[in-house]
């Protein structure tokens, strides 16, 4: 390792870093804001996704037989939901044990004994494993000879289904504009020292460095915005993490909230040094090419 | 070394600036490109340097075509030509090794090298005792010797200057101009760019006079008019 070369490199940076010191603030801040906002909806995101599989793994798909479907059938039809990738589990239920499941769901409201036929057909509860596959699955088996009806919680499922894939775009554009305003200041920043250091870069073309060296310094110093701009919105959002979420867990108890933390920091961080980065590339290219 | 055939340079705006130049300049020759301001000759030397691209015409230094050579081939060039320029162009806020070790650093060189070469360069322009001085605390020739110190760092085998002189007095004048013979003397084939008469008839070198784009006269010992004139000089 020629540490020579590190120093030198590094000096540059941070010569460059701090010549537009107000500029870098804004810089970094607008990557912080962006960053929370992201974090934030990330978080958000996850807790929605484990709030919607949450219910969406219990919803069964109930598959009522033909009354009358022979020993025979009941066993072919089980074999072809078992074969099935989508279901998860496939449960028999007869007639019999519905209405014992029946009698306890109304309790003492209704006495079962009072029937004189079992009005119950025979029926499998299917779980799936991926709640997406509900409504087609359903469909499906409604197909299969011996099969009367299947039935589902429709509505639910598919309103939850259509509000998570909504929220998931409106969260995609909003981050997507703060990512691009983001990346318009670092540039504008950067540009603003690549512009200060038109002499040393006339320099440095002059004496025969590579534009790819000449480049270097500055994309450093763009993912180093990023970088601290990153930080400093984990910084805020842990706060918001130990502050805020009791709070609204508290006020939210059905709600479970859990994300896997250290790899949303881990994203936010990468996001913020991807903007720096990618943004000085672009800004720095612009004026090598002129 | 160098070598220009049927070169013409015309700017966008439509001024011709260079028309039809033949001109062949030997390893290890001293010259001086002469020339009122705008006959062409800060422009002949960017052709040479690749900051410019002819018109027509082709441009060889060192066996290597300059003006096809590929953009990311065109620092490789530049390593071997050292250039001086009439302002110096020195960076303000480093010192005067920094400044020279800057030409080494930025092509990725190894600090052993840095450490062998920048000394060196400094011990032949006479500037090693103010190294840490930075370019304000310095004379216009010490600014310009700086300037060369950084421009032959690199052991390069042309150097270009353009107007090296320019603003410098007539006793820093003939500090530069001893300076570019010796090393022109060790090797270094040099082209000085000038319109300062003196310097030109003093030396009794090589003179190339540009006029209006064109060669007007090239003379092997000759004086800055050829009997009149304006003189540049190339340093290579």
């Amino acid at each position: 390792m020629d540490w020579g070369k590190l120093k030198f490199f590094l000096g540059e940076v941070f010569t460059n870093f701090t010549r537009n010191a107000a500029m870098q603030v804004t810089a970094i801040g607008t990557v912080a804001v962006t960053i929370v906002m992201l974090g934030s909806f990330l978080y958000v995101r996850d807790t929605i996704a484990s709030v919607g599989s949450g219910l969406l793994s219990k919803i069964e798909i109930a598959v009522y037989l033909t009354d009358g479907t022979g020993a025979a059938k009941v066993t072919a039809i089980a074999a072809k939901l078992a074969a099935d990738p989508r279901v998860a589990s496939a449960e028999f239920v007869p007639k019999r044990e519905g209405l014992r499941r029946l009698q306890q769901v109304v309790g003492s409201d209704f006495d079962t004994s009072l029937l004189t036929t079992n009005p119950l057909p025979d029926a499998f509860r299917v779980r799936v494993r991926r709640p997406a596959d509900v409504p087609g699955l359903a469909a499906h088996i409604a197909t299969w000879a011996g099969v009367a009806k299947t039935d589902y919680a429709a509505d639910t499922v598919d309103k939850l289904l259509r509000v998570v894939d909504v929220l998931a775009r409106i969260g995609l554009v909003m981050i997507g504009l703060l990512v691009f305003t983001a990346a318009i200041i670092i540039a504008n920043t950067i540009r603003l020292t690549v512009f200060a250091r038109r002499r040393e870069i006339a320099i440095m073309q002059l004496v025969g460095a590579t534009n790819m060296y000449i480049r270097m310094p500055f994309i450093a110093e763009g993912m180093l915005a990023g970088v601290l701009g990153a930080t400093l919105a984990l910084g805020v959002l842990y706060l918001a993490r130990i502050e805020v979420i009791p709070k609204l867990a508290q006020m939210l108890a059905f709600v479970p909230f859990q994300a896997n933390e250290g790899l949303l920091a881990l994203e936010c961080l990468a996001v913020g040094a991807a903007v720096g980065m990618v943004s000085a590339w672009l800004s720095v290219g612009r004026y090598l090419r002129a | 070394m160098i070598s220009l055939r049927g070169v013409s340079l015309t700017y966008a705006n439509g001024v011709r600036a260079l028309d039809d130049i033949d001109l062949e300049i030997a390893k290890g020759a001293f010259v001086f490109l002469v020339g009122h301001s705008g006959t062409g000759k800060s422009s002949l030397l960017k052709l040479l340097y690749r900051e410019m691209t002819p018109s027509a015409g082709n441009v060889f230094v060192d066996g290597i075509r300059v003006d096809t050579l590929k953009r990311r081939k065109v620092a490789q060039l530049r390593r071997n030509i050292g250039v001086v320029f009439q302002d110096f162009k020195l960076l303000a806020h480093k010192t005067v090794w920094e400044n020279v070790a800057f030409a080494l650093q930025v092509t990725g060189a190894r600090t052993k090298d840095v450490m062998r070469q920048v000394p060196r360069a400094l011990d032949m322009v006479g500037l090693a005792h103010k190294s840490r001085m930075f370019p304000s605390e310095l004379s216009g020739g010490e600014q310009q010797r700086c300037a060369i110190a950084r421009a032959l760092v690199n052991n390069p085998k042309l150097l270009l200057c353009d107007e090296p002189t320019g603003n410098l007095d007539p006793s820093n004048t003939t500090e530069i101009m001893e300076l570019l013979q010796r090393i022109n003397l060790k090797g270094t084939t040099v082209r000085v760019a000038t319109h300062n008469q003196a310097v030109v008839d003093r030396m009794r070198r090589r003179v190339v006079r540009l006029e209006d784009g064109r060669i007007l006269h090239d003379d092997e010992r000759g004086f800055y008019f050829g009997g009149l004139g304006q003189t540049q000089v190339l340093s290579g």
